[in-house]
C-alpha cells in the first residue's frame, strides 16, 4: 500500500539521490515528483521481463543452433505434434498473461489514481493552477493572481520559467498558438501534447525543492531543440511570496488593449 | 530485358537497384544525424562542398531536412520497395507457380510512379527549394505552408503520395495474384510462409495506404489551395479543422505500415528456419494464423502513438489493451521458429544467418515495445530515443536483415550466379552485431531521457552526461555503414565474374527452385507445375528412403520404389503435369 501513496515531501531527497551531476549512467532522469516512483517501479518490472524474455529467446536460439549445427539428418514426418503445438500456445499465453498482465494492471492503477484522476487537484484547496501557452519556441505560463481568476489584470505571466509550490498538486492546462508541441517534465514523468485548438490538462506534484528542466518532445520546427524552460519547485511560502509580488507588478503594467498578452481563459473544470 | 518490360522479374530488378540506392542514401543521412549527436555543430568531414556557409557542419535547418528525408526515404523508398518491389515482385509468382503477376502492366506502371516519387524526394533535398523539414510524420500545422513554406515540403508530400500509389498497386496486384493465379494443387495450406507474409502485408497495403493518401491529399490541399482541414483548432476559431484528425489518419496508416514492413520478413524467417534446419516448419498453420491475427489487429492498435495527445481515458484504455494483445500472436510465431530449430540439422548458410539475425533484432525490438504499449510506462519513454531504438530494431534492422536474407537466398535465382558465401556471412553477422550496438545505444539513451529529433540534445543539462554514450553509438553506426561495403564488393564481384549457381543450391523444394531454370525465362515455367505437397517437405522418411535426399519438390512425383533413375541430390527436372 505504501507504494500507492504519494511520496512524502520530507523523506524524498535521500530516496531520489542528490542533484549532483551524474556520470555515465543509464538510469532514468532522477524522479522529483510525488508519484513518479510508481511509473519507475513498473518500468523496472517491464525491464526485468524484457531481460528475461530476451535471455530465454536468445538462449534457446543459441543452444539450438550450437547443439544441432550439422547434426545428422533425422527423419521428420511432420511439423510438430498436437502436443508440441499446445506447448507453444501455452507458453505464449503464459508469457503474455504474466508480462502484459503486469504492465496492464500496474498501468491501470496509475491511470486510475494519478494520471487520469483530475479529481485530486480539483478537490484539493491548495492546488496550484497554471495555464501554459506553447509557442515556437518557448513556454508561456500564466498564473491567476490574488483574485484566483485567470484572464484578469493581476495574472502573472512568465516565459520559460515555471514556478510551482512543493507538496501540493499542480494542475496544468495546456494550449498551443502555432504548431503541435510536446510539454514534457522528464523529472516529473509528465508528457502532454500542446495542440492548437484544444485545451489539454494534466497534473503532478513536486516532492522537493529544486530546479528542473521543461523540454519539448514533439518536433516543432527549426529551433525545437532550444525550446527549453526551467521549472522551479519552491516552498509554499516562497512561492506565495513570489506570486504576490509578481501579481502586484503585473497589475501595474497591465494593458487591457494588448490582445496578444491577454490570452488566458477561464479555468475549465474537468 | 528493357526498362519497359513488364515481366515481374524485370520490374523486381528495377525495384532492387533503386531500393538499394535509396537505402544507401538514407543510410548516409542517418550517419549525418549520428555525427551531429556525437560532435554537435562540428564540420562533417567531406561535406564542405554541400554546406559551404557552415564549412560542412550541420545547421538546425539542414538537420531537420536530414532527419525528415532520412525517415521518408527509408520507409517509402528503401525498405518497402525492397521487400515488396524487389523480393515480392520476384518471388510471389514463382513461388505460387504462376506465369506472372495478375496485372503485369500495372506493376510496371507502379514502378514508374515510385520512381517519380523518388525523383521528387531527391529534388526536394538537392535543389535547395526550402527542403522538407516537418519530420517524416509531417504533422500539421507544422507541415502546412504557414510553418514550412518551402517547395520541398510540397514535393515530398507528393512523393509520399506517389509511393503510396505504387504500394497500393502492387498490394492489389499481389492479393489478386495469390488469390487467383496459384498453380493447380497450390492450396492455401501449401503456400510458402514468405507468400503468406507478403499476402497479408499486401492486404494491409490495400486497406491502409488509401488512408495515408487521404491524409496526404488533405495536407496538400491545405498547403496549396488554402483549405483548413488541419490548420486551425475547431475549439479556437469556432469551426475549421483540427490538427489531431491528421494524427489519427496518419497513424491509422502508420501503425499497420510497421507490420507491412515486417510481415514479409517474418514469412521469410519462417521459411528459412525450416529450410536450413532441414525440418518442416513447426506449427505451419499456427504461424500463418498468427500472421493473420497480427494483420487483423494492426489497424486496431494505432492510437498508442497518441497516448500523450490528451485522448480520452476510454480510448486510452481500449488501445492499451489492444496494443498489448498484439504481442500474443507474435509470441506464438516466435516460439514456432524456435521449435523448428530444435532437433533440426542446422546449416548456417548466409540466408539462415540473416534469418537468425532477423529473429534476434526483431525479438529485441518487439520486447522493448512492451513498455510502450501501456499508457503509464509509455509516458516517460514517449518521444525519446527509446522509441527510436525500438522501432528501428523492428522495422529497420529486422526488415533490413530480412531483405538481405531474401536477397542472399534468391540471388542465384535472380541472376543465375552465386554470391560469395563467406563475404555474405561476414556482412550479415557484422551488420547484426552493429545494429544491436547502434539501436541498443539508442534504447539506453532514450531510457535516460534523451528526446528524439533534437539538433543539440546537450542544450538540456539533464542530457549532457549522455555525450559519451552517443559517441559510442555513433562509432557503431559508422562501422555499420562501413561493413555494407562487404555487400557492395560481393555484389559487384559476383555480377562480373561470379560462378554460375547450382539449379537448387539450397536443396529445397519450393517451385521456384524445382520447376524453373535460373534465371527463369519470361513466363517462368514451361508447363504450369502441379503442386503435390507443402513447401517444407524436408527430411521426410519416404524421400530419404526412396530418393536418398532430404528434400522433395513441391511438384515432384515420388517414385513408388527406391530411386533408380534419379541420382541423389540431382536437380529435379520439370515434373509431368498429369500426376495425382
Amino acid at each position: 500500500m505504501s507504494d500507492l501513496a504519494p511520496r512524502p515531501v520530507e523523506a524524498s531527497s535521500e530516496q531520489v539521490g542528490g542533484a549532483s551531476p551524474r556520470t555515465w549512467t543509464l538510469a532514468l532522469p532522477e524522479d522529483a515528483s510525488a508519484h513518479g516512483h510508481r511509473i519507475d517501479a513498473l518500468l523496472g518490472w517491464s525491464h526485468r521481463f524484457e531481460a528475461g524474455l530476451a535471455l530465454v529467446a536468445f538462449g534457446w536460439m543459441a543452444v539450438a543452433v550450437w547443439r544441432f549445427r550439422k547434426a545428422p539428418r533425422a527423419t521428420v514426418a511432420h511439423g510438430g505434434t498436437r502436443r508440441s503445438r499446445a506447448w507453444v500456445l501455452g507458453l505464449a499465453l503464459g508469457a503474455f498473461l504474466v508480462v502484459d498482465g503486469t504492465l496492464l494492471v500496474g498501468s491501470e492503477g496509475y491511470l486510475r489514481d494519478v494520471l487520469w484522476n483530475l479529481d485530486v487537484p480539483a478537490r484539493d484547496p491548495r492546488t496550484a493552477r497554471i495555464e501554459i501557452n506553447a509557442h515556437q519556441w518557448s513556454w508561456e505560463a500564466r498564473y491567476a493572481g490574488a483574485d484566483g481568476r485567470f484572464g484578469t489584470a493581476d495574472d502573472v505571466v512568465t516565459w520559460n520559467d515555471l514556478r510551482v509550490p512543493v507538496g501540493v498538486p499542480v494542475w496544468v492546462q495546456l494550449v498551443s498558438t502555432d504548431v503541435v508541441h510536446g510539454f514534457s517534465l522528464p523529472h516529473f514523468r509528465v508528457k502532454l501534447d500542446a495542440i492548437p485548438g484544444r485545451v489539454n490538462q494534466t497534473w503532478f506534484q513536486a516532492a522537493r525543492e529544486g530546479e528542473w528542466e521543461v523540454a519539448c518532445y514533439q518536433h516543432c520546427g527549426t529551433s525545437h531543440y532550444r525550446m527549453r524552460g526551467v521549472l522551479r519547485a519552491l516552498s509554499p511560502d516562497a512561492h506565495a511570496a513570489w506570486l504576490r509580488e509578481a501579481g502586484r507588478q503585473a497589475e501595474r503594467v497591465y494593458d487591457a488593449d494588448d490582445s496578444a498578452a491577454n490570452w488566458g481563459w477561464e479555468w475549465k473544470a474537468p | 530485358m528493357s526498362l519497359s518490360s513488364s515481366d515481374h522479374k524485370a520490374v523486381a530488378r528495377r525495384y532492387l537497384w533503386s531500393g538499394l540506392g535509396f537505402l544507401a542514401f538514407g543510410g548516409l543521412l542517418a550517419l549525418l544525424i549520428r555525427w551531429q549527436w556525437a560532435f554537435p555543430g562540428q564540420p562533417v568531414p567531406g561535406l564542405a562542398w554541400a554546406l559551404p556557409e557552415s564549412h560542412g557542419a550541420l545547421t538546425p535547418p539542414t538537420y531537420t531536412a536530414v532527419f525528415t528525408t532520412h525517415g521518408l526515404v527509408m520507409i517509402f523508398f528503401a525498405v518497402t520497395p525492397l521487400l515488396f518491389g524487389a523480393l515480392g515482385h520476384f518471388v510471389v509468382p514463382l513461388a505460387i507457380g504462376a506465369r506472372g503477376l495478375a496485372f503485369p502492366r500495372l506493376s510496371s506502371v507502379g514502378f514508374w510512379v515510385y520512381a517519380l516519387g523518388g525523383a521528387l524526394v531527391l529534388a526536394s533535398f538537392g535543389l535547395r527549394l526550402g527542403p522538407a523539414s516537418a519530420g517524416w510524420t509531417g504533422y500539421p500545422p507544422l507541415s502546412t505552408s504557414v510553418f514550412t513554406p518551402g517547395l520541398g515540403q510540397t514535393l515530398v508530400t507528393v512523393a509520399v503520395l506517389c509511393a503510396g500509389v505504387s504500394a497500393f498497386l502492387y498490394g492489389l496486384n499481389f492479393v489478386v495474384t495469390v488469390v487467383r493465379c496459384r498453380a493447380p494443387g497450390m492450396t492455401w495450406g501449401r503456400l510458402p510462409l514468405t507468400v503468406w507474409g507478403l499476402f497479408f502485408a499486401s492486404v494491409l497495403n490495400v486497406l491502409f495506404v488509401p488512408v495515408l493518401a487521404a491524409a496526404t491529399v488533405l495536407v496538400l490541399m491545405d498547403r496549396l489551395l488554402g483549405t483548413q482541414f488541419f490548420v486551425a483548432g475547431a475549439a479556437a476559431v469556432g469551426g475549421g479543422g483540427d490538427p489531431l484528425v491528421y494524427q489519427h489518419l496518419f497513424w491509422l496508416f502508420g501503425h499497420p505500415e510497421v507490420y507491412i514492413l515486417i510481415l514479409p520478413a517474418w514469412g521469410m524467417v519462417g521459411d528459412f528456419v525450416a529450410f536450413f534446419s532441414r525440418r518442416p516448419a513447426h506449427g505451419y498453420r499456427l504461424t500463418a494464423g498468427a500472421m493473420g491475427a497480427v494483420s487483423a489487429l494492426s489497424g486496431l492498435v494505432y492510437a498508442h502513438h497518441l497516448f500523450t495527445s490528451g485522448m480520452s481515458p476510454v480510448l486510452g484504455r481500449t488501445f492499451m489493451v489492444l496494443t498489448l494483445l498484439i504481442s500474443l500472436p507474435a509470441e506464438v510465431m516466435f516460439l514456432n521458429w524456435l521449435m523448428t530449430l530444435w532437433r533440426g540439422s542446422v546449416r548456417l548458410t548466409s540466408p539462415m544467418l540473416a534469418a537468425l539475425a532477423t529473429m534476434s533484432v526483431f525479438g529485441l525490438g518487439g520486447i522493448t515495445g512492451l513498455a510502450l504499449g501501456a499508457v503509464a510506462t509509455d509516458v516517460p519513454l514517449h518521444g525519446t530515443l527509446w522509441v527510436v531504438g525500438h522501432f528501428h530494431l523492428t522495422m529497420g534492422a529486422a526488415s533490413f536483415l530480412g531483405v538481405f536474407a531474401g536477397l542472399y537466398f534468391w540471388f542465384p535465382k535472380m541472376f543465375g550466379r552465386a554470391l560469395h558465401e563467406g563475404l555474405a556471412k561476414a556482412h550479415v553477422l557484422a551488420s547484426a552485431v552493429l545494429f544491436l550496438g547502434v539501436f541498443g545505444g539508442q534504447l539506453a539513451a532514450g531510457y535516460a531521457g534523451q528526446l528524439r529529433r533534437l539538433y543539440d540534445p546537450y542544450q538540456y543539462t539533464y542530457l549532457r552526461h549522455l555525450l559519451p554514450l552517443n559517441q559510442w553509438t555513433t562509432a557503431c553506426a559508422f562501422l555499420l555503414g562501413a561493413v555494407q561495403g562487404l555487400f557492395v564488393v560481393n555484389l559487384a564481384w559476383t555480377l562480373r565474374r561470379g560462378r554460375a549457381a547450382d539449379a537448387n543450391p539450397w536443396r529445397v523444394g519450393t517451385l521456384e527452385w524445382t520447376c524453373a531454370p535460373s534465371p527463369p525465362p519470361e513466363g517462368n515455367f514451361a508447363r504450369p507445375p502441379v503442386v503435390l505437397r507443402g513447401p517444407h517437405a524436408l527430411s521426410q522418411p519416404e524421400s530419404i528412403e526412396r530418393l536418398g535426399r532430404d528434400w522433395l519438390g513441391q511438384a515432384e512425383d515420388l517414385p513408388a520404389s527406391p530411386a533408380t533413375a534419379t541420382s541423389p541430390e540431382a536437380p529435379v527436372a520439370l515434373t509431368s503435369g498429369g500426376a495425382s
